[in-house]
């Protein structure tokens, strides 16, 4: 974030690993899988089938962002992402049309659960991980309810077509909902005041205060967002499959942390920026793609992500820039 | 004379600034050796590579006849430099005694099997907090004592495992002037023992009142040492800046046209009775102080007035006009001010650079709902910035470098001139100049005078007397929450001002100056 023009003269590991960290990490995982299976690993088909599986990862860790943003975390998305799911395809299947059901469902009931999140760490002051990691099960089990613990189908073609179609029978438009979202994020973070003021609480939220920054909504701002993307999540998810899964997205709340830490945000609050975070939620598809054409079982896969994740958040932590603030 | 520890020709480069050349600095047992300089000097850097935390390039480092060309943490500790920083490093969560022993606990062995001897370190502590007068159980949680006695816990912890230098970190920053006092005995105490202190600090008059010897540190370079006795304070404060200050603050006599009230308190009280029942005016063209012992309410009071902490009744009136604040946020819409008395807790955004640590409370006011609708106006950010830079003379390489990068004293110019790109009509100053090297203490006063003189009000409190008696017209000092007395700058001494803070009220014949 900030142009150091005296340290120009020489690069130190530290400064590459800040600017060009995600990037390298991306690049790496596709030369390493490239050597290992060139063919079917490297053709156009399944480089865009990479990008389409890591949509909802993207928007999923878009979400999961702002809350890191401000030094919290949001463990509740995958359960927001099923129970959006649930109640939109419910919505279809009930008759309504499926624009009507995709901003009650989708857009108006993640908003609502971000809002709920936001207010509750307001209200009780606890820590973001126990409140959403009481909303996670919370949701799920609503979820489960809902669905009567089965697969909501009949979840209309139009739709299905709509969402997740390809567009001009190339670009699947589950990569069109996470890059507009992103760049949607983009333009927020860097040019609304909202963004910026979410920035300064995550960087300290006591100054925020007393240069007039109104914290708590601005919390329940951040977790708003986090709702609606993993409402977005929700739909693609069903667009996808056709049908919406009580038990969708289980567990994808550690791919969204991993994607939001690999694309050095810190953890410590008020530093991250959103296109890292969107490469992030690639090197995600890339490593569980890959691993999956080298024929590594899904359980390594969960162990990889694991590891990535430490990783991640040990290299920002020595490295990133964070550790170059003088506490 | 022999000296305990001697660094010799001391020289640390840090990538493109030379951090300290050629600095020799030694310490004598039984006496208290002063490091002075402005921010920035060199000090924290001599002191860190005295803990064995950095390396230093050139030079060596001995102790008793020992002699190193580095220290580590461990050999530091071992050689008994024990370091008491500003920020203490106690653990809240435990024990005095377990802060004490932490790492070294005392064990026995009970049917063979070594166990922590808590019976031992029990009565060691003991023995050490009355040695300090510290009136405190061993069992205490040092969560639950004052600043000062958390000193005092670091203190007793040197001494227990044989420090033979302590080096106390500006250790008076945050203490009341009879907690000071009591620091002074222990330090008189230690120095009967034979141990060497090193004592780092701006204010000149407890130096001049405690210290033994005195080296000055300027810009990394050594400027000198002497003996306190032989030296008067307008000749340390010539060593550390390099030139003379003459009107050191801004001249106590100078009398200032006063115009029409500006802003106005009646019966302010806080929702959790720290503060009761204040009222107070503050006129065009003048700077109002406040005096009094920490804990008597002066920061609380200023926190109600910018709606950061609730008021139970109370009006306050800026330019004739009533205003309700109910959040700082309002205080910013209204035109007040806060330049905290923490300014890296409740001032600055460190991951923020210069430039928007100094647009954020004026972006801030022009958007909607709060700030939570609205773009950032990057052009005037860059332009308010410059000026404000221009303004207050903020020295930095650029305004995108990060805040972190600057010194205490420049990082206090970008919050205050945060407030004066927000256009605010009314700063109120909480500890202006804690930590702050001399040079820049005169260049805030002078500012201040500057916001004065553009019709802005000014309010400034201080534990700080000479501040208080050099800077303001008028001083207010407040007493367990309420107002105790009031002075014109021509009537107020140290002496007064100390015992409308110390004397109790009910004897001095109650509030007198709060209707």
């Amino acid at each position: 974030m900030q142009n150091n023009s005296a340290s120009k003269t020489k690069m130190t590991f530290s400064d590459f690993w800040d600017k060009y960290s995600t990037v390298s990490i991306l690049i790496l995982m596709v030369l390493v899988f490239g050597a290992m299976q060139p063919k079917a690993f490297l053709s156009g088909t399944n480089l865009v089938k990479i990008v389409e599986q890591s949509a909802i990862t993207i928007l999923l860790a878009c979400g999961e962002f702002f809350s890191i943003l401000l030094a919290g975390i949001d463990l509740s998305v995958s359960s927001t992402m099923a129970l959006t799911g649930v109640i939109t395809a419910k919505l279809m299947v009930l008759g309504y049309h499926p624009t009507v059901a995709v901003l009650i469902g989708t857009l108006l009931l993640g908003a609502a659960i971000g809002a709920v999140n936001g207010g509750l760490i307001n209200l009780t002051g606890l820590p973001p991980f126990i409140i959403t990691l009481g909303t996670q099960s919370i949701l799920r089990g609503i979820t489960m309810i809902m669905a009567n613990a089965r697969t909501v189908s009949g979840v209309p073609a139009s739709f299905t077509k709509a969402v997740g179609g390809k567009i001009f029978g190339i670009i699947p438009m589950p990569i069109i909902v996470a890059l507009v979202t992103a760049l949607v994020l983009v333009f927020f973070t860097m040019k609304t005041q909202a963004g910026r003021n979410l920035y300064a609480i995550g960087g300290n939220s006591q100054s925020a205060w007393f240069a007039g920054i109104n914290v708590k909504k601005h919390t329940i701002l951040a977790f708003v967002i986090s709702g609606v993307c993993s409402g977005l999540a929700g739909m693609v998810n069903i667009a996808r499959l056709a049908a919406a899964e009580p038990n969708a997205g289980t567990g994808y709340e550690t791919f969204a942390i991993a994607a939001v830490v690999i694309g050095g945000t810190s953890f410590f609050g008020g530093q991250g920026v959103i296109p890292k975070v969107v490469v992030g939620g690639l090197i995600i598809g890339v490593i569980n793609n890959g691993l999956n054409m080298v024929g590594v079982s899904s359980y390594y896969q969960q162990i990889a992500m694991g590891a990535l994740i430490i990783v991640a958040v040990t290299l920002d932590r020595f490295f990133g820039a964070s550790s170059k603030i003088r506490k | 004379m022999d000296t305990l520890v001697k660094m010799s020709h001391i020289t640390k480069r840090f990538p493109g600034v030379k951090a300290l050349s050629d600095i020799s600095f030694d310490i004598r047992p039984g006496e208290v050796h002063i490091l002075l300089g402005e921010n920035g000097a060199g000090k924290s850097t001599l002191m860190k590579i005295l803990s064995g935390a950095y390396e230093p390039d050139e030079g060596t480092i001995s102790i008793h006849d020992k002699e190193y060309n580095r220290l580590t943490p461990k050999l530091s500790a071992e050689s008994g430099i024990s370091i008491i920083y500003q920020e203490l490093s106690v653990i809240n969560e435990l024990s005095i005694q377990e802060n004490i022993f932490v790492g070294k606990m005392l064990k026995k062995k009970v049917a063979g099997v070594t166990v922590i001897d808590q019976e031992a370190m029990r009565k060691v502590t003991r023995e050490l907090l009355e040695s300090i007068d510290l009136n405190r159980k061993p069992s205490a949680l040092v969560g639950s004592l004052s600043i000062s006695e958390k000193q005092m816990v670091e203190i007793a912890k040197a001494v227990a495992f044989n420090a033979q230098v302590i080096v106390m970190d500006e250790p008076t920053s945050s203490l009341s002037d009879d907690e000071v006092a009591r620091l002074f005995k222990i330090i008189e105490r230690l120095k009967a023992e034979g141990k060497g202190i090193v004592y780092i600090s701006h204010k000149l008059k407890e130096i001049m009142q405690i210290g033994d010897r005195v080296t000055v540190l300027k810009d990394g370079t050594y400027v000198g040492t002497h003996d306190v006795k032989d030296i008067t304070m307008d000749k340390l404060v010539t060593m550390m800046v390099g030139r003379e200050l003459k009107d050191k603050y801004l001249g106590s006599g100078d009398i200032h046209e006063l115009g029409k009230v500006i802003f106005e308190v009646k019966n302010l009280t806080r929702r959790d009775g720290y503060v009761k029942n204040i009222s107070f005016n503050l006129r065009e063209g003048e700077v109002l102080g406040f005096s009094g012992l920490i804990g008597a309410g002066r920061s609380e009071t200023m926190c109600a007035i910018f709606g950061a902490d609730p008021i139970s009744s109370g009006e306050i009136y800026l330019q004739g006009k009533r205003l309700h604040i109910k959040n700082p946020y309002d205080a910013l819409k209204c035109g007040i001010g806060l330049v905290t008395e923490n300014r890296r807790e409740t001032g600055f955004f460190h991951n923020f650079s210069i430039k928007r640590n100094i647009s954020i409370a004026r972006q801030l006011k022009h958007t909607g709902f709060g700030g939570l609708w609205g773009l950032v106006d990057f052009k005037d950010e860059q332009k308010v910035a410059e000026e404000q830079r221009t303004a207050i003379q903020i020295k930095c390489a650029s305004l995108e470098q990060g805040i972190t990068q600057l010194s205490g004293g420049n990082q206090q110019k970008v919050i205050l001139g945060k407030w004066m790109a927000a256009g605010v009509r009314l700063i109120i100053f909480d500890e202006p100049t804690k930590g702050i090297d001399v040079g820049t203490k005169a260049e805030i006063y002078k500012l201040m005078r500057t916001l004065t003189e553009n019709g802005i009000g000014v309010i400034v409190v201080s534990s700080e007397l000479p501040e208080l008696l050099s800077v303001c017209d008028r001083m207010i000092v407040m007493n367990e929450g309420k107002i105790s007395a009031e002075f014109s700058a021509a009537e107020a001494t140290e002496e007064k001002l100390v015992k409308a803070a110390t004397v109790d009220m009910n004897e001095a014949g109650g509030n007198e100056y709060a209707e």
